[in-house]
């Protein structure tokens, strides 16, 4: 069974359909790339999968049950509990610092563990700067911290939504690294991105277009290099 | 960690490193908080500073000596006992009597009483200089000051005579042969004097009077009238003029009477006068003990009242001067309503005692009303500023709300559940107030202080229940006026992270 699967899902914005008729499913482990120009529906297909916003039509399924018509308590439970979010504008908390912003996202999830936090930190490779306010920080850092935020509770599921549009070369290649670590684990991967190399890093690849899905693209090379 | 730890963890970081807007809400809440404890203080207090401030119109209760025993301190100290010891602001002895002051030859009314007293029951006293601290120094009234060009500092000799006529005094003794000289007012005041020398038992032994300038022929007869001036020789001074009435002559207690040369009685008035003064030091009749001492001006006193004409001085000093220890009244000033202060009253007259109290209606009474409606205005006054505080926390923090979606979509896209944002806002609210409340009761001390101090002229004393109930009022008031925030808070949509706002 699919770990996520959505069925003829539209989102519509009164005349505009920003999602239209999409059909897509993806399996636990797999670490799939979405493409397509801006304005196709990629951060409103992630906003449904994320449990942050409902498809006007159509069924999401997350572990074979559909959550499209929950109340909204309920999809904070799943997204808290199953979901690690990464973006592209880092979103952190601007007055706390790198390592009490992991633990924000404990303090959500269940108990926060200073050590724990300073351990994903490690993992991606700043735990010196632990005690940095996101102001003293570079982009790539901080999208750094988002990572290990995003990874801190183990989640099923992380989305990423333009995780690496706003870094260089070096940082996009830490990020990349670190989804290779978590789909590896055994972590399954949705990654929105407008970078070929991005996607190419993935199994696969969805190309949205005009809220529908153009294509798919199956990445023969993966796990080759 | 715990997740308490990290909540309070969170909620002061967003307070220390988010400064600007938080100091804009938390000094509001101080402000608000320093107004509310403030006049709370005042409001509290006010009775106590009205009593006061009414007391500074003089002294509501008023002790004077009975029909017979005299007032005196251990009297009155006695009749105090009848009010609460916390009640009695004050309470000052008044003794009345005239002193001379020689090299003036003027006499004025002085009053011995006790200064630190004079001070609670009589606050509208001003004095220029000091009140006295020391003994022999006075506090002389400013009309007295002008007329007489007294300054601080000044000396004055004043004297305290009484005029009687003590059984067994024997001036004799002293002045025998020698001539001694008085004076007195005849007719018309022109003087007239008389010489005269004692014999050793202190009888009259010879005497000349020079009346040459009383009326001709008339007035001028008692210098040379033999058989009137013989009267004198062989008696003993003091002298009086024998009334003549219905019931035969009339004579003074314990005097030599004398009569008078007919048609002359004021010039033969003159010399008995004259005779005794010579003497006694006096012009009337008796024997004059004068106690004389040096004082010192400490302090000149306006009252705008009868009381620049006095002169002021311990009731040590004077009782010294006079060798007399009565008082003539006592003024209380008591912090009390107007049925207890009956009630005091009515104990102290009632009591064996035999002191008679009366109260100075005027003042108790003006009092309950113009109090009330001063607490109604600072109540108002409280009320307004609460409202003025909360419209302004309430704004400031839906600035803080707005300022802070992208942070607030951010913890729900985390999982922050609706209810964990308003336990946030609401941790932040309290402790905002929390800290403006400990701010606002400090501050809001001194502020009362302050006014107490410029409006009513004295100070308040710290309540320390003041402290917690400032600091729970101005957290009740954040969370409250946070209530708004909190809705726009939660209502926040977490998709908005990802459109990257
Ligand atoms: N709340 C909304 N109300 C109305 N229209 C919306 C709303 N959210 C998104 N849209 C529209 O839906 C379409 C898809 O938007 P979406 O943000 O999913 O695009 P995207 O593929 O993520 O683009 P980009 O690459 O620029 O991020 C756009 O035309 C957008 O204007
Ligand atoms: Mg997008």
């Amino acid at each position: 069974m699919a770990l996520l699967e959505l069925r003829n899902i539209s989102k519509i914005y009164g005349e505009l359909k920003a999602l239209d008729n999409v059909s897509i499913q993806v399996e636990k482990g797999e670490w799939v790339a979405i493409m397509g120009p801006s304005g196709s529906g990629k951060s409103t297909m992630m906003n449904i999968i994320g449990c942050m916003d409902k498809p006007s039509l159509g069924e999401v399924l997350l572990d074979g049950t559909d959550i499209s018509k929950e109340p909204q308590k309920v999809l904070t439970d799943i997204r808290r509990e199953k979901i690690g979010l990464i973006f592209q504008q880092f979103h952190m908390v601007t007055y706390l610092t790198a390592v009490e912003n992991v633990m924000v996202s404990q303090y959500y999830h269940s108990m926060p563990d200073e050590e724990e936090a300073l351990e994903a930190l490690e993992r991606v490779g700043l735990r010196e700067r632990a005690k940095h306010l996101p102001g003293q920080l570079s982009g790539g850092e901080q999208q750094r911290v988002c990572v290990a935020r995003a990874l801190i509770n183990h989640p099923e599921l992380i989305l990423a939504d333009e995780p690496t549009g706003n870094l260089d070369e070096a940082n996009e290649n830490i990020v990349l690294d670190l989804f290779r670590q978590l789909h590896d684990e055994g972590t399954t991967l949705i990654v929105v991105t407008h970078d070929p190399e991005v996607a190419e890093a993935a199994q696969r690849t969805i190309v949205l277009e005009h809220g529908r899905v153009a294509r798919e693209i199956l990445n023969e090379n993966f796990g080759k290099q | 960690m715990t997740k308490r730890k990290m909540f309070f963890r969170m909620i002061t970081a967003s307070l220390l490193r988010r400064r600007s807007r938080m100091l804009i809400a938390l000094l509001s809440i101080a402000v608000g908080a320093t107004i509310l404890s403030g006049l709370v203080t005042i409001y509290y207090d006010v009775p106590r500073q009205m009593g006061a401030q009414f007391r500074s119109y003089g002294a509501n209760m008023i002790l004077l000596p009975g029909e017979e025993k005299p007032l005196t301190m251990e009297r009155l100290q006695e009749a105090l006992k009848n009010i609460p010891e916390e009640e009695v602001v004050g309470a000052t002895p008044y003794r009345y009597v005239r002193l001379d002051m020689p090299s003036r030859q003027q006499s004025f009314i002085s009053a011995g009483t006790d200064f630190e007293e004079v001070q609670k029951t009589s606050p509208y006293f001003s004095v220029e200089g000091e009140y006295p601290e020391n003994t022999r120094e006075i506090l002389v009234g400013k009309e007295i000051a002008e007329t007489l060009g007294l300054k601080e500092r000044s000396s004055v000799e004043l004297s305290y005579k009484t005029t009687a006529f003590p059984a067994g005094t024997d001036p004799g003794d002293i002045q025998a042969g020698k001539v001694l000289s008085g004076s007195a007012e005849g007719f018309n005041k022109v003087l007239l004097s008389a010489d005269i020398v004692l014999d050793e038992e202190g009888k009259i032994d010879s005497i000349a009077v020079d009346a040459a300038y009383q009326t001709p022929g008339v007035g001028s007869q008692v210098g040379t009238d033999q058989a009137f001036l013989d009267q004198f020789i062989g008696k003993k001074p003091p002298f009086s003029l024998n009334t003549p009435d219905s019931e035969g002559t009339q004579q003074e207690e314990n005097t030599e009477g004398v009569d008078a040369v007919s048609g002359a009685t004021i010039s033969s008035q003159a010399v008995v006068d004259a005779v005794n003064s010579a003497v006694f030091g006096s012009s009337e009749g008796g024997v004059i003990v004068e106690n004389t001492e040096h004082f010192t001006v400490s302090g000149i006193l306006s009252t705008g009242g009868e009381e620049e004409a006095y002169i002021y001085m311990s009731l040590k000093d004077l009782q010294r001067l006079t060798a007399d220890e009565t008082l003539d009244v006592a003024e209380l000033s008591v912090s009390a309503g107007a049925d207890e202060l009956d009630n005091y009253s009515r104990a102290i007259t009632d009591s064996e005692l035999d002191i008679s109290s009366r109260l100075v209606k005027r003042v108790t009474r003006s009092e309950a009303s113009v109090l009330g409606k001063l607490q109604a205005l600072v109540f108002l006054v409280t009320a307004v500023v609460l409202l003025l505080t909360m419209i302004c926390v309430c704004t400031t923090m839906l600035a803080v709300v707005s300022e802070r979606r992208r942070e607030i979509g951010l913890r729900k896209a985390l999982g922050a559940s609706d209810s964990s944002i308003r336990k946030e806002f609401l941790g932040e609210g309290l402790l905002l107030g929390g800290l403006g409340g400990v701010l606002g009761a400090i501050l809001g001390f001194v502020f009362a202080q302050v006014v107490s101090i410029n409006v009513f002229g004295s100070s308040i004393t710290f309540q320390p229940l003041l402290l917690p109930a400032t600091i729970l009022v101005s957290m009740a008031i954040a969370a409250a006026s946070c209530q708004f925030p909190i809705k726009r808070a939660v209502a926040i949509d977490p998709a908005i992270v990802l459109k990257g706002e």
